[in-house]
């Protein structure tokens, strides 16, 4: 229960509007930012993690690092950027924003642009040439996606049911078919952790949830054909480990045996900077400072490594998904929920294929590869979380996605 | 439910929902990653590790064969080669270079832009420039090499065509394999390249010094495509020879007194075998280089090693192999370990490669005893050449002291036309590999018989009687009851005389009482049906012959000696046998040796080829055949007749038109124990008439009613003891005294040229003069 105020402060009174309402009913003894949050619980294993990447770059490629620490510096005053205003004010944004990432995702899939501005590398289109760096849009397309996301689930009540459900799916495959198309298989594939995460969050039905999983599995396989060729090769290269089969160790398979290999030579605790710089590149493991780091990592520090790896990533959840239940914004919850649902899929998924568990995609680990564009997204994300932690809550909002039928107290 | 209670808010029950579905991803996650780091852990470290050791092999020496004298037979020399890449060969080298060349000038951001019609196009444009220098790397090759371009597109050719054909099958293979290991279908299999698709093919062999230098300076000009190589080749130095030898002892016919000098090439090739560069599979399954538990055998076989493929070279591989050095560097740290090569151990021969050229140079057709001539009564046209093998062995050790057969392997690569290899079957070794029927060679191995199992003793006299068997008066008969000789019988005869005489009634005699199985049990014991394994035998682990060239002979089995009792013809079977007729087939090695064992008095001491035999000592037959002394004896004596005396067959040959006979062992300062042989031999065909690759009996009559030439026995100091047995063998050349005696007498002036006679070798041929006897001077074998 809200007190009123026993003595009205020296502000002029407002207009008991609804608006007026929702803007001055708040608890006068609390002000309105958080500082001891669980936010920082992010940020301080964000840093961690930055800092294990900085030096597993550093391991074979010490310009590389130094150039990383610069862009973890750029990234910090980006988050440090969108965590400055209420992050309402993004929610307002939020047509704009989506609007602005679909048009930079299908600009630079128009084949005509010149290449000054959309560089293709290897024949794919997916940079934006800035002069300093490149700019990935399907980056910027996965918060405006969150966001996105986050403010229809708020909004549509309807996700109980089954068709409903299928509605925020279908509208996924927007932006899923523009990233697919660069092509981005990987970028891609992440939408839909991000897209469960938070409709299990927001309430959905279980049983819906789980039988769209298992007809998506049964008619993935289905979709072989249609993949590009280095795609199937990748599926074909990580079908041929599993079973043991040695054939293509030495052309699709490379990165993946390559990476296996270096990630079990660690041991329980590396085998040290020297003898792992030697290592990698004896090995000739490819993409060693930014898709494949953590097979570095696994190799310097070994099992420990990971643990120590995985643990900031396991904490950085734990933030997030504290933030996500102290927050009691509906769309501060399910953005929470989302971001961490992104970085966390992203981890597992980079992980898994460095361990042979998944077929080689083009996913770099948040915080620890190297890349400027990538770091300036994830900690852009971070700072997302740490705006919606820094808030606490202005006014009494009916508590959301609770459908089940217990009271609820405030 | 205790949730709701628990947690009453929902979302924050699916908040923990999702923490437990994140705990149990990282549970996946670390499960695997355990089991890389600490299950598999070591083996990936070691795996990781295997690329820091960078392992070097340093090549290794052949062994060496030699003579009994220490002559090198056989060695490896440095020599240089010059290889091109096969990149190069193939034309795909212009390709690479015009691909670097466009991504150069194109720029590397620009060109990874590029969509891959664009970069084809680029590298089309710049393909003929490369391709022309190619050419123009040939056309060096070529000047520098003084060959000429075709002949060098030729080897180009040769080189691409073996290389694919090579791939194609071992790609067939690997497809194979992995089709049944891992079920994936044809389409799915991937073809690696094979090693020989990346390296360099040798072009020219054997360079001369300023062609290396030349060719050093050229690789240079031309990085990448060609380079020098040094390699080992296998050499024989004695393969060719220039022999003088004297004709002043020859028969009168083609007597010249001059000394003429022979080129013979081939030398103790049958013996010494070959090597072959390319290595089989199943050469390195045999002994492979990587082992299954990751260590490395020095001498296992790589690709591009020589493997010994015939002879002596094939059958002591393991001996000869050398252990290939190797140095291993770990990359970290720098240590460096080496280990250096073991060169291959050596293989002394009992020959002696002086007398054995001399010996092939006494049965060229050049020297003209190997060829038709006159006084040798044959029905095979004048002039036509012969085969021939001889085999010279020393009684007391068994040590094979010269073993030729003719034509050697050399000689017929140079022949000619496919017709004439096909006709003269140049590839066997006739000495140790060519069966023949010993015909009257055998007596004295019958006599030894029928004495040993008591069934003659030596003072009783045989009557010959001109024919065996009274119903068949034709086939067994003496050979001097025909109507050439009007009939004649020898009288009553003692065994020297017999041998000596050659009288076949004697041994048809000895062999019927024997019976089949007797005789046959002495023939074995003296060596027949038996490969004597002096080292031209390889076996493998398990016994089995994997290559041989020695044959073992026949001797009737117990089948083919039931089929005589149901044909009712085993009388006549086992009679004739007592003359070397019949199912028996022997080697002119197995004659020799059989001999030298009767010489030593029954003591075995089987020939061989190799001294100090780095495979151990061979299982002996047995040791001892305690023959009767006085039945050696009698025998040698009877042996010493038929050459010394001038009854004996192997005395002397009359010519026509001749007051004076020709004595056939014309030597002084020795003794000669000897036998002629006239065995029958199966019709004459030299053509394949029916072209089907194989002469035999399908491609017509050919020239029947032939016989093969023999001529077997020993050889001392006058006044000694046999010092060496000899055996000569003339195919088709008709009676045993005529063709294969002159040649066993210029083979006893060759062991006095090199020491082991006494006497001059150039003496002029002595005995002559001798006064013409009134019978019939030589055997012409059996009926």
């Amino acid at each position: 229960m809200t007190q009123l105020a026993a003595h009205p402060s020296a502000r002029p009174r407002t207009r008991y509007t609804a608006s007026g309402l929702r803007t001055d009913a708040r608890p006068l003894h609390q002000s309105l930012v958080n500082w001891a949050n669980t936010g920082w619980l992010c940020v301080f294993s964000g840093v961690g993690l930055s800092m294990v990447g900085i030096l597993a770059i550093g391991t074979t490629q010490p310009g590389f690092a130094l150039r990383q620490i610069a862009h973890l510096c750029v990234a910090l005053v980006a988050a440090t950027a969108i965590a400055l205003p209420h992050y309402r004010w993004l929610e307002r944004a939020i047509i704009p924003l989506t609007l602005a990432a679909l048009g930079l995702l299908i600009f630079v899939l128009i084949p005509f642009v010149p290449e000054v501005i959309v560089r293709p590398r290897n024949g794919a289109r997916r940079w934006i040439n800035l002069g300093l760096t490149d700019f990935q849009p399907s980056e910027l397309a996965k918060i405006a996606y969150i966001m996105g996301v986050a403010s229809y689930l708020r909004v549509k009540q309807n996700y109980r049911t089954f068709v409903g459900v299928l509605r925020p799916l279908a509208l996924s495959l927007i932006p899923m078919v523009l990233v697919l198309v660069e092509p981005n298989l990987g970028m891609t594939l992440l939408f839909l952790p991000m897209l469960f995460a938070m409709l299990i969050a927001a309430g959905a039905k279980m049983r819906h949830i789980l039988i769209i999983l298992v007809i998506g599995l049964s008619i993935a396989p289905l979709s072989y054909p249609l993949l590009l060729d280095h795609q199937r090769d990748r599926i074909d290269a990580i079908l041929a480990q599993m079973r043991g089969d040695p054939r293509h160790q030495m052309d699709i398979g490379y990165q993946g045996s390559r990476a296996m290999t270096l990630v079990g030579a660690g041991g329980w605790f590396g085998v040290g900077a020297s003898k792992s710089a030697s290592l990698i590149r004896h090995n000739d493991l490819p993409e060693e400072h930014n898709d494949m780091v953590f097979a570095v990592i696994c190799c310097r520090w070994g099992l420990f490594g990971a643990i120590i790896t995985w643990g900031m990533f396991s904490v950085f959840a734990f933030g997030g998904l504290l933030t996500a239940g102290l927050c009691k914004d509906p769309f501060g919850r399910l953005v929470a929920v989302g971001i961490v649902a992104a970085l966390f899929a992203q981890m597992c998924i980079n992980t898994g294929m460095t361990m042979g568990l998944l077929p080689i995609t083009g996913l770099p680990l948040p915080f620890v590869s190297y890349g400027g564009s990538s770091m300036v997204a994830t900690w852009l994300m971070v700072g997302l979380l740490f705006n919606i932690a820094l808030r606490r809550s202005k006014y009494l909002a009916r508590q959301s996605f609770e459908f089940d039928s217990m009271p609820q107290e405030s | 439910m205790d949730t709701r209670k628990a947690i009453p808010s929902m979302f924050h029950r699916r908040l923990a929902l999702l923490a437990i579905v994140f705990a149990l991803l990282m549970v996946l996650l670390g499960g695997q990653m355990i089991r890389l780091s600490v299950i598999e852990g070591s083996e990936h470290r070691a795996a990781a590790e295997s690329k820091l050791d960078h392992r070097e092999y340093l090549p290794t020496y052949r062994g060496q064969i030699l003579d009994r004298d220490g002559r090198v037979l056989a060695l490896d020399r440095a020599s240089d080669d010059l290889a091109v890449e096969y990149s190069v060969i193939t034309g795909t080298w212009a390709r690479s270079q015009a691909y670097v060349a466009a991504r150069t000038d194109v720029g590397k951001a620009k060109w990874s832009s590029l969509g891959p019609e664009r970069r084809e196009e680029l590298i089309a444009e710049r393909m003929p420039a490369f391709r022309q220098r190619i050419e123009e790397l040939y056309q060096a090759v070529c000047s520098i090499g003084g060959i000429s371009r075709d002949d060098l597109q030729r080897t180009i050719d040769d080189i691409k065509a073996s290389v694919q054909s090579s791939a194609a099958a071992t790609w067939e293979r690997q497809r194979q394999d992995e089709m049944q290991r891992f079920g994936i279908s044809e389409e799915e299999f991937k073809a690696r390249p094979i090693a020989a698709q990346t390296d360099a093919h040798i072009v020219l062999h054997r360079l001369s010094d300023a062609q290396t230098f030349e060719f050093r300076r050229l690789s240079q000009q031309f990085p990448g495509m060609i380079e020098v190589q040094a390699s080992r080749r296998r050499e024989y130095p004695w393969l060719t020879a220039n022999v003088p030898l004297n004709r002043n002892s020859l028969p009168r016919e083609i007597r010249r007194d001059e000394v003429q000098v022979i080129t013979v090439a081939g030398v103790a090739d049958h013996i010494l075998g070959s090597v072959r560069d390319q290595v089989w599979a199943q050469d390195m399954e045999r002994r492979p280089f990587n082992l299954k538990d990751g260590s490395v055998d020095l001498g296992g076989y790589l690709p591009g090693d020589s493997v010994g493929s015939r002879g002596i070279e094939a059958v002591f591989e393991d001996t000869l192999r050398g252990l290939r050095g190797a140095v291993h560097q770990r990359i970290d740290t720098g240590e460096k370990v080496r280990v250096d090569a073991t060169p291959g151990r050596d293989v002394h021969l009992t020959l002696d490669i002086e007398l054995q050229a001399r010996i092939q140079a006494i049965l060229s057709h050049e020297f003209g005893l190997t060829v038709v001539h006159n006084w040798q009564h044959n029905q095979v046209p004048l002039g036509t050449p012969l085969n021939s093998a001889a085999v010279v062995l020393e009684v007391e050790t068994g040590e094979i002291l010269a073993m030729v057969s003719m034509p050697t392997m050399t000689m017929g690569a140079a022949m000619s036309t496919d017709a004439e290899r096909l006709a003269t079957g140049p590839q066997v070794n006739r000495a140790s590999d060519g069966i023949y029927p010993p015909g009257s060679i055998l007596k004295p191995l019958t006599l030894a018989a029928a004495v040993m199992e008591g069934v003659h003793n030596l003072d009783t006299r045989i009557q010959c009687s001109g024919f065996y068997f009274e119903t068949m008066k034709t086939r067994a008969r003496c050979w001097i009851y025909r109507p050439v000789y009007g009939m004649q019988t020898h009288e009553a005869l003692l065994a020297d005389e017999a041998l000596a005489r050659s009288c076949n009634i004697f041994f048809y005699t000895l062999a019927d009482h024997l019976g089949v199985h007797r005789l046959r049990k002495w023939l074995d014991n003296f060596g027949l049906a038996h490969v004597l394994d002096i080292g031209l035998t390889l076996r493998g682990k398990d016994g089995k012959v994997l290559w041989s060239d020695e044959s073992a002979g026949q001797l009737p089995t117990d089948e083919e000696i039931g089929a005589w009792k149901d044909r009712g013809d085993t009388k006549f079977n086992e009679t004739v046998m007592g003359i070397g007729q019949g199912p028996i087939t022997w080697t002119p090695l197995q004659a020799a040796n059989a001999y030298a064992t009767l010489a030593r008095g029954g003591v075995i001491r089987d020939a061989t080829l190799i001294i100090d035999d780095p495979r151990g000592t061979r299982p002996k037959r047995r040791d001892d055949l305690n023959l009767n002394p006085r039945l050696v004896a009698t025998a040698i004596e009877g042996l010493r007749q038929s050459v010394e005396e001038n009854y004996g067959t192997g005395h002397h040959i009359k010519i026509e038109g001749e007051e004076n006979p020709e004595v056939i062992l014309n030597s002084d300062s020795v003794t000669t124990w000897a036998k002629t042989g006239t065995a029958t031999a199966p019709p004459l065909r030299t053509v394949d008439l029916n072209n089907d690759g194989e002469i035999n009996g399908k491609d017509g009559p050919g020239i029947k009613d032939l016989d093969h030439s023999w001529f077997v026995g020993l050889v001392g100091p006058r006044h000694g003891k046999p010092l060496y047995a000899i055996a000569v063998i003339v195919e088709y050349g008709g009676s045993g005294g005529r063709t294969a005696g002159p040649i066993a007498n210029q083979i006893i002036r060759a062991l006095q040229t090199e020491g082991y006679l006494p006497g001059d070798p150039d003496s002029p041929a002595s005995g002559q003069g001798a006064p013409a006897r009134q019978e019939p001077e030589d055997d012409g074998g059996d009926d």
